[in-house]
């Protein structure tokens, strides 16, 4: 631990971290853009230059160390006025489309133009990038709202490890580009979306939002993915019970990061097909004697038909009989060829606690090893 | 009798025709049947005459200039009295002294790094080594790295690329690193518009850098050497690659250097034409196949480098003022200059004087001197405006400031640099504001976008100035640009942002009358906006 | 495909696969350069240079084998040749025109003379004429100011040009490419 004095304040910081980091943890804020707790410090935006006693000029607190004794001002009126002029800048090169931008509400810039009352650019307004990519089902690149900022890059080399963008050209026309402009399905992009996640303005948007509202619209819950074992914790934005956008929040298992499944899976959610009930076969529930008319013979056989609905090949049972059925049937099967004539497997959608009694019942009563899970990787 | 003829055939030289000079000259040596050597070397700095031949007969220099290919063979025939031939014309001779004193251009001039240039076959190792090559080299390895280091304080060398830190300040923190593996990187990235000294320097004499770079790796204790050269410099390339590839074959590079135990080695590297590579860690990205993008200061390269390693970065003339402390002794280099820098600079004289070339005086004498003495003043009856000095990141000076010495603080009090050397003089037919405009649209074109106030505050800053020399600007504008400029200077990232308003604010200060001609009067004083004639 | 030796038989695939744009080798130019390279941290930007220095300009698919083959991310390899000045994607023009925008020259007249090329050959800046002769760039500063103003043409540096000078080089250099293959 590093003593240091911040604003007057004795603050302690942890081996390591710099000046930000401890700025934020003892609860003083510092205006930011590019930086990322999780991404390597880039010291881009220029705005969370700070005045360290016995330095000429201002000094990025996202890439100061820490050290013993130093003494730091975040706040002056010199510091104030190049961050306003730096946010001026910054605004003659985004459009100003706050009232209908997805983004509003959730914007880092909107943040701080309100904070330093700026409503519109002291300069010329010219936007270098016009790019508009939604190619794609899951994210569209606005790029006319890009900052550059360069989260999307950092985290998809340096958390995703894709590599599947990089800033191309240089100065006032550089932008965030996937090689040779192609589509990022050519591209290694996964669609984890860790990018959106990251990218402060509206640049990068989920296709599935669009439209959907706005921060103040949502109701934001904490869960648990249901996919795989990881158990990444997701924060699931929804709207009148609808799920509008999933993200991650800074859980134990993933941090703030999440795959393309837990980010953009979650339709299933909602779907009109999800099971919801236990079905049955149509001739199995005849054959029991809970319909009355047998189902058409030839249904579902032709491989050129269409597909058919489960209303037409299924009835929906309750629990008591689905259960009763699938007991008797096992039993049934374990009689007339041994328990090692069965074989369970598990799901990752389960929790652990489902899958620990599933291998009980396998093992305990049904008395075979056969047992398995596809979330064991 | 022993004579040898020497033509000039570095790059500015062969744009003006030395090729075909140094051919011609070969023709008529053969047709003529001298008893004659010819001979390429670098440039000897007297562009403004080039092409440049140089005979000398034992021992006995003529420096004649412009010797187009078509003045070949009367010049030699003159020279040699063939047939009866008359003398060269005296308009033809440069000089005529082996020091070249009697020249008013060479007079002020103290040539220490640029000793050899124009003078030996950059390519030849013998010559480098008849001139005293490599003793520095030797003299260094029977020192300790620390007596090294501490002959660079003493000589107080100070950084040549223009910011003046002092080189064996930096030298030393790059030894003490623990890390076992260091690099050493020499800059010759050399992106000032109106400056020429490294590739001069390289072109005309590449052994004097490369013993400049061995004598700081056995200083420093570097394995591996990088020299990033510009892209634009082939033949500064080709020169330094054929040194590199001499000075192993000689055992001055590459394992147990001259039986030191000292290991060293150096890989040149071309630059790809981004100006903001000339910032060190930069350059140190574009080694390491980045995007040329500065990072974040500290850790500074001496701790934290190419790959994380310790990484000492030199500018070309630094390295190649190594050399002559080794020889000379810190106290006679620290003697050549002030008491805050030792040494000589040498400035790319270019512009509207009479003598434009490469010129090195010793740090401290006045700009008035170098403009003046050396440059022998305005040409065709012009009269001086201003200098512009240390490129994209200096400043344009005024006659009255031409008093300042040329050293590293008494320029920057004047809102200028020392730079890398870049030195234009400009007379009453340049707009200043033009000026500052096309400084800002080289930096802008060059901002490597990675900041903010430089991505596009570069950008309204031009812009601004693009209003004004149309005439379309007004009181308010220069408010803005001084604001602007301000911002842009206290918090960009990098040398390249932090400097890029310097020729706006030193012509705000020196030459506003110029701006409130082309706001108030809807004029340009020098005639140079067209929208305003 | 699997080799006899391995004993496996090849299975269909499920979809329909139309191809791996880069499943022939590199060309062995190509591949010469990049042999040179491999398994080196301080070669990107040099693969570059000899690429371009091999075809004149960085054709796509040699850029997507370099990567394929050093192990380079292609998204890396684009961002750093949109960086540099030195890159280009199109083929140039036989004869590369460089008008030296330095301080000197710049001070010295060179706005005039890219104006003259331009009007001249009826391109603009880093345009290629249609016949493919000439290709009209600005640099800045070539290290020649005692010359300024200065054009290079196709590496060779011509001081002291004036507009009608550059004009005359140019259509020098136009009559003797006239006629070539």
């Amino acid at each position: 631990m590093v003593a240091l004095t911040i604003d007057g304040r004795k603050v302690e910081a942890g081996a390591g971290s710099t000046v930000l980091d401890a700025a934020l943890a003892a609860g003083i804020e510092i205006p930011r853009l590019c930086h990322h707790p999780e991404l390597t410090a880039w010291g881009g935006c220029r705005l969370c230059l700070v005045e360290v006693e016995g330095q000429q000029a201002p000094v990025p607190s996202c890439g100061l160390a820490a050290a013993a004794g130093m003494v730091v001002i975040t706040h002056s009126e010199q510091l104030e006025a190049h961050r306003r002029e730096v946010l001026d800048l910054l605004l003659s090169d985004h459009p100003l489309n706050c009232v209908i931008c997805e983004k509003a509400g959730a914007c880092d810039l909107q943040r701080y133009a309100y904070e330093f009352g700026l409503s519109e650019s002291s300069h010329e307004k010219e936007i270098a990038r016009k790019l508009y990519q939604d190619e794609n089902a899951f994210l569209v690149r606005d790029h006319q709202y890009c900052i550059l900022c360069t989260r999307c890059v950092r985290v998809c080399e340096e958390i995703v490890g894709a590599s599947a963008i990089e800033v191309a050209q240089r100065g006032f026309e550089a932008f965030v580009a996937t090689p040779f402009d192609a589509p990022l399905v050519e591209t290694p992009c996964t669609f984890c979306g860790n990018c959106v996640q990251v990218c402060p303005t509206a640049a990068l948007v989920p296709v599935d939002r669009i439209g959907k509202g706005r921060e103040w619209d949502l109701t934001r819950t904490r869960t648990v993915c249901p996919y795989c074992g990881t158990g990444c914790g997701i924060e699931v934005a929804t709207r009148g019970g609808e799920i509008v956008s999933v993200s991650g929040y800074g859980a134990p298992a993933n941090g703030e990061f999440l795959c393309t499944k837990g980010r953009f899976g979650l339709g299933f959610v909602g779907h009109p097909d999800r099971l919801r009930r236990p079905l049955i076969r149509r001739d199995l529930a005849y054959s029991l004697g809970l319909i009355d008319t047998p189902p058409p013979a030839a249904l579902g056989r032709s491989p050129l038909g269409r597909s058919p609905a489960a209303g037409e090949t299924h009835v929906e049972v309750d629990w008591e009989i689905a259960l009763d059925l699938v007991a008797d049937r096992l039993a049934a099967v374990v009689k007339e060829s041994g328990p090692d004539a069965f074989a369970g497997i598990g799901s990752a959608l389960c929790t652990n606690e489902d899958n620990y009694i599933f291998q009980k019942l396998v093992r305990g009563v049904i008395g075979t090893n056969n047992v398995d899970l596809c979330a064991r990787v | 009798m022993r004579s040898t003829v020497k033509v000039g055939t570095s790059t500015c030289g062969l744009a003006t025709g030395a090729e075909a000079t140094f051919r011609a000259l070969q023709e008529a040596v053969s047709e003529t049947g001298l008893a004659v050597s010819t001979q390429r070397t670098g440039c000897l700095g007297a562009c403004h005459r080039e092409p440049l031949v140089e005979i000398v007969v034992d021992g006995a220099h003529v420096l004649y200039g412009p010797v187009t290919a078509d003045r070949a063979r009367p010049l030699l025939e003159g020279h040699f009295t063939l047939h009866g031939a008359p003398p060269p014309p005296e308009d033809w001779v440069v000089s005529r002294t082996p020091d070249r004193r009697d020249y008013a251009f060479f007079a002020p001039q103290v040539k220490v790094t640029t000793a050899n240039c124009g003078v030996i076959d950059p390519l030849s190792l013998e010559d480098y080594l008849a001139a005293g090559g490599y003793e520095g080299l030797r003299r260094a390895l029977a020192m300790s790295p620390e007596a090294v280091v501490a002959a660079v304080t003493d000589g107080r060398l100070r950084g040549r690329g223009g910011a003046g830190y002092p080189t064996g300040l930096k030298w030393k923190i790059c030894r003490s690193q623990p890390d076992p593996l260091k690099y050493l990187v020499c800059n010759a990235d050399e992106g000032d518009p109106g400056a020429f000294m490294d590739r001069t320097l390289i072109e005309g004499d590449p052994h004097r850098v490369l013993e400049g770079m061995i004598i700081a790796a056995h200083g420093i204790g570097a394995r591996w050497g990088y020299a990033y050269v510009r892209a634009e410099y082939p033949l500064a390339v080709k020169h330094l690659e054929a040194a590199i590839a001499q000075a192993r074959d000689a055992g001055y590079l590459g394992t147990d250097i001259l039986g030191s135990g000292l290991d060293f080695d150096v890989i040149v590297k071309e630059g790809a034409g981004a100006f903001v590579c000339g910032e060190e860690t930069a350059l140190m990205h574009s080694i390491e196949g980045r995007r040329g993008t500065p990072r974040m200061r500290p850790p500074y390269p001496a701790a934290s480098g190419l790959w994380g390693h310790p990484t000492n970065i030199n500018n070309v003339e630094s390295y190649a003022s190594v050399p002559s402390i080794m020889t000379g002794g810190a106290e006679w280099f620290s003697s050549l200059g002030t008491s805050e820098s030792g040494g000589t600079k040498t400035f790319a004289l270019a512009g509207a004087i009479q003598r434009t070339g490469l010129v090195e005086v010793p740090i401290g004498v006045s700009l008035r001197q170098v403009i003046f003495d050396v440059g022998g003043g305005i040409r065709d009856g012009h009269s001086f405006k201003a200098v512009q000095i240390g490129g994209p990141s200096g400043g344009c000076l005024p006659e009255c400031l031409l008093d300042t010495p040329v050293d590293y603080g008494p320029l920057r009090a004047t809102g200028a640099i020392m730079g890398s050397g870049g030195m234009v003089v400009v007379d009453d037919t340049t707009c200043m504001v033009d000026l500052a405009r096309y400084f800002l649209s080289f930096t802008q074109d060059e901002s490597c976008g990675k900041c903010i106030p430089c991505r596009i505050g570069t950008r309204k800053m031009l812009g601004i100035l693009t209003k004004i020399t149309r005439g379309e600007g007004d009181t308010a504008d220069l408010d803005r640009l001084q604001q602007v400029a301000h911002t842009i200077h206290t918090t960009s990232l990098c040398g390249l942002g932090q400097t890029a308003p310097n020729p706006v604010l030193t012509t705000l200060r020196y030459f506003r009358d110029e701006y409130a001609a082309h706001i108030h009067d809807r004029h340009c004083p020098a005639g140079t906006c067209t929208a305003l004639r | 495909m699997p080799s006899a030796a391995s004993g496996t038989t090849a299975r269909p695939r499920k979809t329909v696969y139309l191809g791996d744009p880069l499943a022939e080798p590199p060309p062995p130019e190509l591949l010469a350069i990049l042999e040179r390279h491999r398994g080196r941290g301080d070669v990107l930007v040099t693969v570059l240079q000899q690429i371009q220095a091999q075809y004149g300009y960085l054709p796509e698919r040699s850029v997507r084998y370099a990567s394929r083959e050093l192990g380079i991310p292609l998204a890396r390899l684009y961002g750093v040749a949109t960086f540099y000045n030195q890159f280009r994607f199109t083929p140039p023009g036989r004869i590369q025109l460089q008008v030296c925008c330095g301080t000197a020259c710049h001070v010295g007249g060179a706005p005039a003379i890219v104006e003259r090329l331009k009007a001249h050959l009826q391109i603009a800046e880093n345009q290629t004429t249609p016949d493919g002769i000439f290709t009209l760039q600005t640099v800045f500063c070539v290290g020649c100011c005692s010359l300024a103003p200065v054009v290079i043409a196709s590496g060779a540096a011509h001081g002291r040009m004036t507009p009608g000078g550059a004009e005359s080089l140019v259509r020098d250099l136009g009559a003797a490419e006239e006629g070539r293959p």
